[in-house]
């Protein structure tokens, strides 16, 4: 509540991405020293496969603003259909979300490739300012 | 209805007599007029207990993976040349065979453990709304007359029609005939009235703002209790360890968190993508009577629309979250 009264706010987001693309993609951000803000915490995973669905609605009781998956482009995954199955559990949840009520810009999904470091800057301007523009979160947050 | 009472009654008996199944899981008349619960017959000759009418409720398909699962755990120390299977004999309708498919597309068990035994099912008739047709009155008798269902309370009869009574997922259900059966007693039922209003609530739910929908599933995730029957009595909640339970790592807390309740139920209900056979039995033994189908069915609903799927309906169908293709929409992935 005090959070939201402050100018100065801002967002927490938490991004799982997958080893093979978008780490990758980060690190080509990195090394081109492309800025983008300071606000989104990488985590590693090996596939956006890999990501339970439960990793998302975790992150959101425990007080992220917001929640980015990133994987390879369909087609390109390193384990063959990763993402694919990944995009259909991804679809159910992200309609499932916003049908309960949560705002549906919490929860984003994308594809970045490891050639795409400025798509990569560009998802991470996208995300921060689609979540500053909804404020803190506080649906499903668990106040202790 | 009777008659195939009585149908039911002999070949479960036949078919306990001549050692095709080990157990035939049915319905007996409960300890309420209008009640039926559970049975599970492994005389012959008490297979006169089983009864089929409109207040046979619950999905009989939790059961059979049950008996199964619990048959295989106790033959653990057993060697494996001595391992035996368990048959079950399952009085089925449409939602129930849909569960056996689920499991049978899922490997559970085998084909030939199940002797599925088809009825037709024209719906039950749901407690929660006898309760409110009769004011909360308590049912002395209940009987079936007709279109209409005759109910006797302390203050004297009523006329309820059956429309009003009958849950809403039979309301709208469009497989109320059995999908797989070895054998199938009596006539195909006829189609439900409403199955083409069968996603006419969730699209109303869809087009309210989005902090009127949070109100709506705070309000409902408010009243639940963590009893768990409705994850109880889920035939597609058969997990060995449930979510709820684990420890490592702890996915939910057990304290009276609201944000715990939520998470849970949604997370539960989650778990029901493409598995959902929206046969009822979560709103029957909710003690609370939490609004779940309105969830459940938009995860129904999104599975046919955006992958062409209903939970179990034919053993061909794969299960969603099982398969995937190239071509899947994906209007949700967000581009800078």
């Amino acid at each position: 509540m005090t959070e939201k009264a402050n100018e100065n706010w801002e967002p927490k987001i938490i991004a799982f991405v997958c080893n093979w693309c978008t780490y990758a993609g980060a690190d080509l951000a990195g090394i081109s020293r492309l800025q983008y803000p300071p606000n989104v915490r990488l985590v590693r995973l090996p596939c956006s496969g890999r990501v339970n669905p439960f990793y998302i609605v975790k992150a959101l009781q425990e007080g992220m603003d917001g929640v980015l998956v990133s994987g390879c482009h369909p087609g390109e995954c390193h384990y063959i259909s990763g993402n694919l199955s990944a995009r259909r559990k991804f679809a159910m949840l992200k309609n499932f979300l916003s049908y309960v009520g949560m705002e549906p810009d919490r929860v984003i999904f994308t594809w970045v490739s490891a050639s795409e470091g400025e798509k990569f800057s560009q998802v991470m301007k996208g995300v921060t300012d689609k979540v500053k523009a909804l404020g803190p979160a506080e649906k499903l947050v668990k106040k202790l | 209805m009777e008659n195939i009472e009585k149908q039911v009654r002999e070949y479960a008996k036949k078919l306990l007599a001549d050692g095709t199944v080990d157990v035939v899981v049915g319905y007996e008349g409960g300890t309420l007029p209008f009640q039926t619960t559970p049975c599970f017959i492994t005389d012959p000759d008490d297979a006169k207990r089983l009864v089929w009418n409109r207040f046979c409720s619950v999905n009989l398909a939790k059961y059979v993976h049950d008996i199964i699962f619990g048959h295989k755990e106790s033959q653990k120390r057993a060697k494996p040349e001595d391992r035996t299977k368990k048959k079950v004999g399952v009085i089925a309708r449409g939602c129930t065979t849909r569960s056996l498919t689920i499991h049978l597309q899922e490997k559970q068990y085998d084909r030939d453990q199940v002797v599925i035994i088809g009825v037709p099912c024209a719906g039950f008739v749901a407690n929660k709304k006898m309760s409110v047709a009769v004011d909360g009155k308590e049912v002395i008798a209940c009987s079936v007359v007709g279109d209409s269902l005759s109910v006797q309370t302390k203050d004297g009869g009523k006329d309820v029609p059956l429309k009003e009574v009958l849950a809403d997922n039979c309301l709208t259900c469009r497989f109320n005939n059995p999908i797989i059966s070895d054998v199938m007693i009596g006539e195909a039922a006829p189609p439900m009235p409403d199955v083409e209003k069968e996603y006419e609530e969730v699209e109303a739910f869809e087009a309210l703002p989005v902090d009127e929908r949070w109100a709506y599933f705070t309000k409902e995730m408010g009243k639940c209790m963590r009893c768990y029957a409705c994850r109880n009595t889920c035939p597609s909640c058969y997990c060995k360890v449930c979510f709820i339970e684990q420890n490592q790592p702890k996915w939910v807390g057990v304290g009276i968190d609201e944000t715990d309740t939520q998470v849970f139920q949604f997370m539960r209900m989650f778990h029901m993508v493409g598995r959902c056979v929206d046969c009822g039995s979560c709103l029957e033994v909710c003690p609370m009577g939490v609004d779940l189908r309105k969830f459940l069915k938009k995860l129904d609903k999104d599975d046919f629309q955006l992958f062409d799927h209903r939970a179990g309906e034919a053993m061909e169908s794969a299960p969603t979250l099982s398969v995937h293709s190239e071509d899947d929409k994906e209007a949700f992935i967000f581009e800078p």
